[in-house]
């Protein structure tokens, strides 16, 4: 707890804003709003190696933290360790006041997207996304079609997606998070194997994700001042490699 | 509910586009159970007296073998870390999974016990013995196994751990389960094996759904 009250002890912050791992940090300083989600003392130990220890963030609405360091350093445990799929070896995250472990509803808030699809390869594009909405609670058919369009894969609606390309099954994995509204998305290298066009649709879809008050946590290894992200845009960065207990 | 029924509706479309997967216990059991006719002395009362055992146990060999893949797939696709991580319906999600496992398996392994009761030369009016047994018991063997499947997940050959797992748990249906076809065969009555089948099962069906989440939750950590 020592790191999230040293916050209140820093000097404000400037948007874009980089911060260090082991410094406590919060994203969007300047505006007055809770945090949607608030890393409290994170720490990972993998085998004996430290990956992160001491780590403090807070996310709040329309920012992107993004999550920089080198291979290994920990920023896919990171993410996983925010939406609940692996434990921190210390400290807590909590999203909107409640600790993440204990909130159903906060994972229902979530989307992840990592580096595994999560996609059936036997079931078509369609079928995919119809099994994903069906289990929101939704069957607004036009909306699955509305996602594949707005990722331009609508052509391969009825295709199995093991017969897609790796780009278009990426481009079916983002469909998926446009299926539901979610407040916080934490995305492992988003942009991986995607085209030009395939990225700027993407960093569009997060641009509409961000302006309509959501959130999102993201690592990727080129840097995104270049993107339309790049307003909303914070920076985590973890050290290039953990060391040794 | 709902979540029960979609994952079992996604399974079963699943199986049928990889015909493979879903005959392979059936072949299985069938290739097991009709050694034993082959490779025994050609005597009547030896295979009618060993008959019901050795198709118990070619059951649980079957349904054994399945058991690795039930997971293994969605873990490697994805599919399982996003079940994970809206894990509010978790249990039934799996539940629904299991089922459509067992559909595929023990289910086709009961309907189809009849004809190798043939090769055994077991009485007619006691196909239905074994047929209930195995009805009973089978969805037991595979939600107790999906434990055992749902712990080794992670693992590359997670076959023999299963195995080494979950075969002492599946003792106590065996035991019920051959001893209903032993009891039929002397003309006792079969209704305790019946009732121990089916209670076996209540307990598998309500705990087991957890116990599975439980364990996926864990290994994918």
């Amino acid at each position: 707890m020592q790191a999230i009250h040293g916050i209140d002890k820093l000097p404000a912050l400037q948007s874009p804003k980089i911060i260090r791992m082991t410094t406590p940090f919060t994203s969007n300083k300047s505006s007055n709003q809770n945090p949607i989600l608030r890393a409290d003392d994170l720490a990972c130990v993998r085998g004996d190696m430290v990956l992160f220890e001491n780590l403090s963030f807070d996310l709040s609405q329309r920012r992107c933290l993004h999550v920089i360091g080198a291979n290994g350093s920990g920023k896919t445990s990171l993410l996983r360790i925010i939406c609940g799929l692996n434990s921190a070896e210390n400290g807590n995250v909590i999203y909107d006041g409640t600790l993440l472990g204990r909130s159903e509803t906060a994972r229902a808030e979530m989307a992840y997207i990592g580096h595994k699809d999560g996609l059936k390869n036997e079931l078509t594009a369609i079928e995919n996304l119809r099994f994903q909405q069906r289990l929101e609670g939704l069957s607004d058919e036009n909306h699955l079609d509305d996602c594949l369009a707005q990722l331009k894969i609508l052509r391969c609606a009825d295709l199995p997606a093991q017969s897609l390309s790796f780009g278009q099954r990426r481009r079916l994995a983002f469909a998926r998070l446009l299926l539901s509204p979610k407040r916080v998305w934490v995305l492992d290298e988003p942009f991986t194997g995607i085209d030009t066009q395939g990225r700027s649709l993407i960093e569009s879809i997060c641009v509409q994700h961000l302006e309509s008050d959501g959130a999102i946590i993201m690592t990727h290894h080129q840097s995104l001042d270049a993107s339309s992200i790049s307003p909303f845009k914070d920076e985590l960065i973890l050290n290039e490699s953990g060391h040794h207990e | 509910m709902s979540t029960l029924i979609l994952y079992f509706h996604r399974e079963w479309l699943l199986m049928f586009r990889n015909t493979g997967a879903l005959v392979q216990p059936l072949v299985f059991f069938v290739i097991i159970a009709l050694l034993f006719p082959f490779s025994l002395p050609a005597e009547v009362n030896l295979l009618q007296s060993i008959g019901g055992g050795v198709i118990w146990v070619a059951a649980v060999l079957a349904t054994l073998l399945s058991l690795e893949s039930m997971f293994h797939a969605d873990y490697q696709d994805g599919t399982l870390e996003q079940a994970v991580i809206h894990q509010r319906n978790l249990p039934a999600a799996m539940l629904g999974k299991v089922i459509a496992h067992w559909t595929a398996t023990g289910l086709f392994l009961s309907l189809f016990s009849p004809v190798l009761c043939i090769t055994f030369n077991i009485p007619v009016d006691q196909f239905w013995v074994l047929f209930v047994g195995l009805l009973l018991g089978t969805p037991s063997l595979t939600l107790i196994g999906a434990i055992g499947a749902a712990l080794t997940v992670t693992l590359r050959r997670g076959g023999v751990l299963i195995a080494v797992i979950i075969l002492p748990l599946y003792i106590p249906i065996l035991i019920f389960g051959a001893g209903m076809i032993s009891q039929s065969e002397q003309g006792l009555e079969t209704i305790s094996q019946v009732y121990t089948l089916a209670a076996i099962l209540t307990l598998s069906l309500t705990l087991a759904p957890f116990a599975i989440a439980g364990a996926l939750k864990a290994t994918i950590n």
